[in-house]
């Protein structure tokens, strides 16, 4: 299969870029043949410290490790040990060390494309996982095929389940892993979005608006406003919750 | 609509603290607290408080703006509350409140270790405000005092999220009626709605905490009518909070709790003072 991957992002308004706190891989756009690509979006949680970093991994962990997130406990717990040891690299005052204590916490969402010869039927496939809000959608020409794991603008709340980098959380998550298998075809596109993002696409999809034509024209000729503007101006509308914000689109041939 | 206004370091808000601190704040609280002084409860709960809302604000950098704090006491003498080098303070960004307790005390706590067990652990357990408890109780100064203080912040932050003022006390004014004070401070305003005075009665006696109140029937004298009458009606965003915390709320609660304990003050606390949006 023939991929194109490109990742679009923009810090909550008022925030610098550096204060950003989503993630996502591939790091920058990636057009190439292959038989399996990895890709994740992450939205680390604004209440915590250090979401960043723990995004970060966990992205980096999906997309280098099939084994997955939640359910490889060993692996999971080394990515939870490392973030322990970047984070108390120097002396913390003692919020920032409450805070540590606390943990970080993050929304993944990944996602794996198949194109595996030695499979007749199924060949075209992929899996995603995902453990919070952050979204797959999968497109078909204009048609929205898929919505994982959240298919409802209603259902964005300010509390979903999130993976922490405190090993006392870890137990609580595993039951909200969600995992979804699904086909593809040639000109297929998935958009991987985190979750102010996610929320606008759903409910522009519910009220018979395309939202995806905006999102397959970006960076094209076709495209009405680059990312970081196009976001600004929604929200300014009061229509996006001001957040960080994530797409990585993915467009397989 | 109000009370959506986003609170960031550019629009940040602020918490005013009003705190009883006459004489009979040395009695024991009324039940189960094991004869513990209501100034020493009060001060407990407040110390976590600000613990909390530091943290609340911390990020990998140091402590976002996200607020700034003040504690009023009244009792001897109206004024600034904090201890140490903030003494005197009136309103102090929470950066400055996070870098600056009086001191750090290293308390224990149980945590859960990960694997079905409990852990003593050691926490750093810093200290602002001290107990105090000597002279009468002039809640109308004190209140005169934070609708001063919140007019000029509100001059300088038009567009914040409305300031909160949580008001404890044990006890009736003895400088006379605080009712128009009260007024006073519940009409100043941001563009983004009015003031919200709250109003926590401490219990000296054996008797239930009456929380989040929607009338005055269901409170006992003229004294509780009038801490009622005193309270804003919760915001929406808030009624939901106290909602979800298992409380019955109707667009008519107000943020008061009469004859607390010191649990009922830490959760009145801990309602009163979750943000809404913060950014």
């Amino acid at each position: 299969m023939h991929v194109f991957a490109q990742p679009f992002w923009v810090s909550k308004q008022g925030n610098e870029d550096s204060e950003y706190e989503d993630a996502f891989w591939p790091r920058k756009s990636v057009e190439r043949r292959t038989t399996c690509f990895r890709c994740a979006v992450a939205d680390g949680a604004t209440e915590t410290s250090y979401s960043g970093v723990w995004a970060n991994q966990l992205v980096r962990y999906w997309c280098r490790n099939y084994s997955a997130v939640a359910f490889d406990p060993d692996g999971f717990r080394n990515l939870q040990q490392r973030w322990s040891a970047i984070v108390r690299r120097r002396p913390l005052p003692w919020y920032a060390e409450e805070k540590v204590r606390q943990g970080a916490f993050a929304a993944i969402l990944g996602l794996v494309l198949y194109d595996d010869i030695d499979r007749e039927s199924s060949g075209r496939h992929w899996q995603a996982v995902a453990v919070g809000d952050s979204c797959l959608v999968q497109m078909r020409g204009e048609e929205v095929l898929v919505r994982f794991p959240i298919a409802d603008s209603a259902a964005f709340t300010n509390r979903p389940h999130l993976l922490s980098s405190n090993p006392a959380y870890t137990g609580q998550v595993v039951d909200h892993v969600r995992n979804m298998v699904g086909n593809w075809q040639a000109d297929d596109a998935f958009y991987l979005m985190t979750d102010a993002l996610a929320c606008w696409f759903m409910r522009e999809t519910e009220e018979g608006r395309t939202p995806w034509r905006v999102l397959r024209d970006l960076n094209t000729s076709d495209e009405v406003k680059p990312f970081r503007e196009w976001v600004e101006t929604l929200r300014t509308k009061g229509v996006m919750r001001n957040d960080d914000v994530t797409l990585l689109r993915v467009d397989v041939t | 609509m109000p009370y959506t206004a986003e609170i960031s370091r550019a629009n940040p808000s602020c918490f005013l603290f009003l705190i009883d601190q006459s004489g009979s704040m040395a009695d024991p609280f009324g039940a189960g607290e094991l004869g513990r002084k209501k100034a020493d409860g009060v001060a407990d709960a407040i110390n976590r408080l600000l613990q909390n809302l530091v943290i609340k604000c911390a990020k990998e950098e140091g402590v976002r703006d996200y607020y700034h704090i003040g504690v009023i006491g009244y009792g001897a003498h109206v004024g600034p509350a904090f201890s140490g080098s903030l003494a005197g303070r009136e309103l102090v960004p929470i950066s400055e409140v996070g870098n600056m307790p009086a001191r750090i005390e290293e308390r224990t706590k149980k945590v859960d270790d990960g694997a079905g067990g409990l852990v003593d652990q050691s926490i750093r357990f810093p200290i602002w405000f001290d107990p105090v408890a000597n002279g009468g109780t002039p809640m109308c100064q004190a209140l005169g005092r934070a609708q001063a203080i919140l007019q000029g912040w509100l001059a300088q932050h038009p567009d914040c999220f409305p300031p909160i003022v949580i008001n404890i006390t044990d006890g009736e004014a003895t400088d006379g009626d605080p009712s128009g004070a009260a007024d006073a401070i519940r009409k100043l305003r941001s563009n983004d709605g009015e003031v919200l005075l709250f109003n926590v009665h401490l219990s000296s006696q054996r008797a239930t905490p009456i929380e989040f109140p929607d009338t005055e029937a269901v409170l006992p004298d003229q004294f509780a009518k009038l801490l009622f009458r005193m309270s804003s009606p919760l915001p929406a965003y808030m009624r939901s909070i106290a909602q979800q915390e298992g409380y019955k709320v109707s667009e008519g609660t107000r943020g008061f709790v009469f004859n607390a304990d010191i649990v009922a003050v830490i959760r009145f606390l801990d309602i009163g003072t979750r943000p809404s949006d913060l950014r």
